[in-house]
C-alpha cells in the first residue's frame, strides 16, 4: 500500500511541493534521516501530514525530495 | 593561531569541529577518535541492525570531509592522557599533541551486567557501528532472544528481535519498562507494542546469571532461578561515562563531566559537549543530562562558538527530543520526563496516552504516545517557562490549545 501525503508549498521561493511516499526498501545510496534530526518546525508539520492528510506548507521546513525520514514507517520525500 | 583539540568524533565532537572552522578559518583542529570511521549517524544503527538499512546512508562524513575543512582526524587513536598544567593530550601510541583548548566529547560506553558470563558470544551491548554489524549477524542466526534493560537503549534489542523474527524474551526488574517516566497505562500500551513484534515482557525479573556453552551464550537465569534459553541477548543496563583517561586532573564531575551553560567545565581552557556533560540547564535552573542526538549536536556547536569567540557568547538552550518508531504509534518523550515535583497524565485510547512533567508549576517534559500533535505546544511552554501547572486540564485536551490558558501572570 502506498502513502502519500501532499505538502503544498504555497510560498516557499523554490515554490515546490512535496510528498511523502512509504516506502520498504531504502536504495543504498539514499540520504536517511531519523525523525529525532528533523527540527522542531519540520517534525510538526511531518507528522500533521502523516495524520491528518491536511495541506501544509512546506515553507521554513528542511526536507529534502528524495531524503528518506525514518518514522514509524520509512518515508521519501518527493517533489510533485 | 589557536590550536583546538577535540577527542571524539561522534556528532557533538563533529559539529564543534564544524562550527569551530566556520567560526575561526585560521585555527587548527584537530578530532581524535578511537573508532576505526568518521562521523556516522548513531541514531540509525539500530534500523541497520534490525536488518532494514543498508550501510551506506549510515555515514554522515567521509575522511574527505575533515581534509576538505583542513580538520586533521586521527582515527583509531586512544585518548589515554590529558595534562591541563601542560595543555597536552597523550594517546595509546605515545603521541603527545599540544592544544590552547580542549574539547572532551568522549560520551559514553554501555556498562555491562557484573554477572557472570556477561562477555560470552551472542551477548551484545550497542553503541557503536560496529556493534550493530555484529548485532545484526547475531540476530539473523538466532532464533531466541533476551533482553535486560528497561529503558529507551534496551527497547531497541526487542525492536531488533521483532524484525529479525528472534523470540524475544524482555527481563525488566520492576512491574514496567521505563518506569521512571510511564505509570502502568501508558507503560502498557509499549508493552502491547513489544508482543505484536513477538517480544514477550517479562515483569520483576532480571539476570542474575548466563548459561553458556563452547562460550556461547545458552540461557539467562533470573533471580528466581527460572531459566530462559536463549542464543542472543541484548544487555542495556546504562551508559558509563568515558572519562577514565582523564585520570586525578581537578576537573569537576558528577557522574559525568559538569560544565555551565556555555560548556565551559571548572578548567580553564577545557570544555565539554554531548552526553558526558551535566550542564547547567537554563529552563530547569539546574544541572541535568540529556541523551539525545540533536542535544549533543548543539552542544557541540554552542562549545565551538564559546570556545572560539574565547568568551560566553551563546547559551545552551535546548529541548530535547528522543523517538522511539519501532512500533504502529508513535513515541516521543521530550525535555526532563522523569525530573519534576508534579505531573499530569492520561490515557486516550489503547495506543494513546500522554504524561507532563512540572517543576515549580512550569513544563519540564514529558511524553506522548501516539498522538504527537501537542508535543510543539508542550515544548513552547517549556522554553517561555510559563507557570502553567494549575491548568493541567488545557493541556491533558486531546486537542491543546494555547489560547484556553489563562494569560501569564505579570511578574
Ligand atoms: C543504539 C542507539 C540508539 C539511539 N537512538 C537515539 C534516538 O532515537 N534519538 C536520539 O535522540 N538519540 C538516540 N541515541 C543517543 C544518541 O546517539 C547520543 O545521545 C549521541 O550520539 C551522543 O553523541 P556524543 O557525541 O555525545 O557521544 P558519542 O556519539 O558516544 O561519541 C563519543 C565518541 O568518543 C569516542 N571516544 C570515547 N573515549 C575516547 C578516547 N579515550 N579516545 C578517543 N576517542 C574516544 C567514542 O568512541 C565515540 O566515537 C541512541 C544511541 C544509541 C547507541
Amino acid at each position: 500500500m502506498l502513502l502519500l501525503v501532499i505538502l503544498m508549498a504555497t510560498t516557499t521561493s523554490a515554490g515546490r511541493s512535496l510528498t511523502l511516499r512509504r516506502v520498504d526498501t531504502v536504495a543504498p545510496n539514499a540520504a536517511v534521516r531519523h525523525i529525532d534530526q528533523l527540527d522542531d518546525r519540520t517534525l510538526e508539520r511531518f507528522y500533521a501530514a502523516l495524520e491528518g492528510g491536511r495541506q501544509l506548507t512546506a515553507t521554513g521546513t528542511d526536507l529534502e525530495p528524495g531524503t528518506v525520514i525514518v518514522a514509524t514507517d520509512y518515508y521519501r520525500v518527493e517533489a510533485v | 593561531m589557536t590550536e583546538y583539540v577535540i577527542i571524539g568524533d561522534g556528532i557533538s565532537g563533529s559539529s564543534a569541529a564544524e562550527t569551530l572552522r566556520e567560526e575561526d578559518p585560521e585555527s587548527s583542529i584537530t578530532v581524535i577518535t578511537d573508532e576505526g570511521e568518521a562521523l556516522y549517524n548513531r541514531i540509525l544503527i539500530k534500523e541497520h541492525a534490525k536488518g532494514k538499512l543498508p550501510e551506506a546512508p549510515i555515514s554522515i562524513h567521509e575522511e574527505d570531509w575533515y581534509a576538505e575543512r583542513d580538520i586533521e582526524l586521527s582515527l583509531n587513536t586512544h585518548v589515554t592522557g590529558v595534562d591541563t598544567d601542560e595543555k597536552v593530550v597523550h594517546t595509546h601510541e605515545g603521541d603527545e599533541i599540544g592544544y590552547d583548548k580542549l574539547l572532551i566529547a568522549t560520551g559514553g560506553t554501555p556498562t555491562q551486567l557484573p554477572v557472570d558470563d556477561s562477555d560470552a558470544e551472542g551477548i551484545h551491548h550497542f553503541w557503536t557501528f560496529q556493534d550493530a554489524r555484529k548485532i545484526r549477524e547475531s540476530a539473523e542466526a538466532a532464533e531466541k532472544g533476551v533482553i535486560v534493560g528497561a529503558g529507551l537503549l534496551g527497547i531497541d534489542f526487542a525492536a531488533v528481535c521483532g524484525a529479525q523474527g528472534v523470540e524475544g524474551k524482555y527481563l525488566m526488574r520492576g512491574d514496567r519498562w521505563w518506569r521512571y517516566a510511564l505509570s502502568s497505562e501508558g507503560a502498557e500500551i509499549m508493552h502491547e507494542g513489544m508482543r505484536e513484534v513477538g517480544v514477550e515482557p517479562v515483569f520483576d525479573s532480571g539476570v542474575d546469571r548466563f548459561e553458556t556453552d563452547d562460550g556461547q551464550v545458552v540461557a539467562a537465569i533470573d533471580p528466581d532461578g527460572e531459566r530462559h534459553e536463549c542464543d542472543f541477548a541484548g544487555v542495556a543496563i546504562g551508559l558509563t561515562f568515558n572519562t577514565e583517561y582523564l585520570g586525578d586532573i581537578d576537573l569537576e564531575q558528577d557522574n559525568g563531566i559538569v560544565v555551565d551553560q556555555y560548556m565551559q567545565t571548572n578548567l580553564e581552557d577545557v570544555y565539554a559537549a554531548g552526553d558526558i556533560t551535566r550542564f547547567y540547564d537554563v529552563l530547569l535552573g539546574e544541572q541535568a543530562q540529556n541523551g539525545s542526538w540533536g542535544s549533543a549536536k548543539e552542544q557541540g556547536r554552542i562549545a565551538g562558538v564559546n570556545m572560539a569567540a574565547d568568551d560566553e557568547a551563546e547559551e545552551f538552550e535546548w529541548v530535547s527530543s528522543y523517538s522511539i518508531t519501532h512500533f504502529d504509534f508513535p513515541f516521543l518523550s521530550f525535555g526532563h520526563p522523569t525530573l519534576g515535583d508534579d505531573h499530569a497524565e492520561r490515557k486516550y485510547s489503547d495506543t494513546e496516552w500522554r504524561r507532563i512533567a512540572f517543576k515549580d508549576g512550569k513544563v519540564v517534559g514529558g511524553v506522548l504516545i501516539g498522538d504527537l500533535a501537542p508535543q510543539s505546544k508542550l515544548k513552547q511552554l517549556m522554553r517561555e517557562q510559563r507557570d502553567v501547572a494549575d491548568q493541567k486540564e488545557v493541556l491533558l485536551e486531546e486537542t491543546v490549545d494555547l489560547d484556553d490558558l489563562a494569560p501569564p501572570q505579570e511578574q
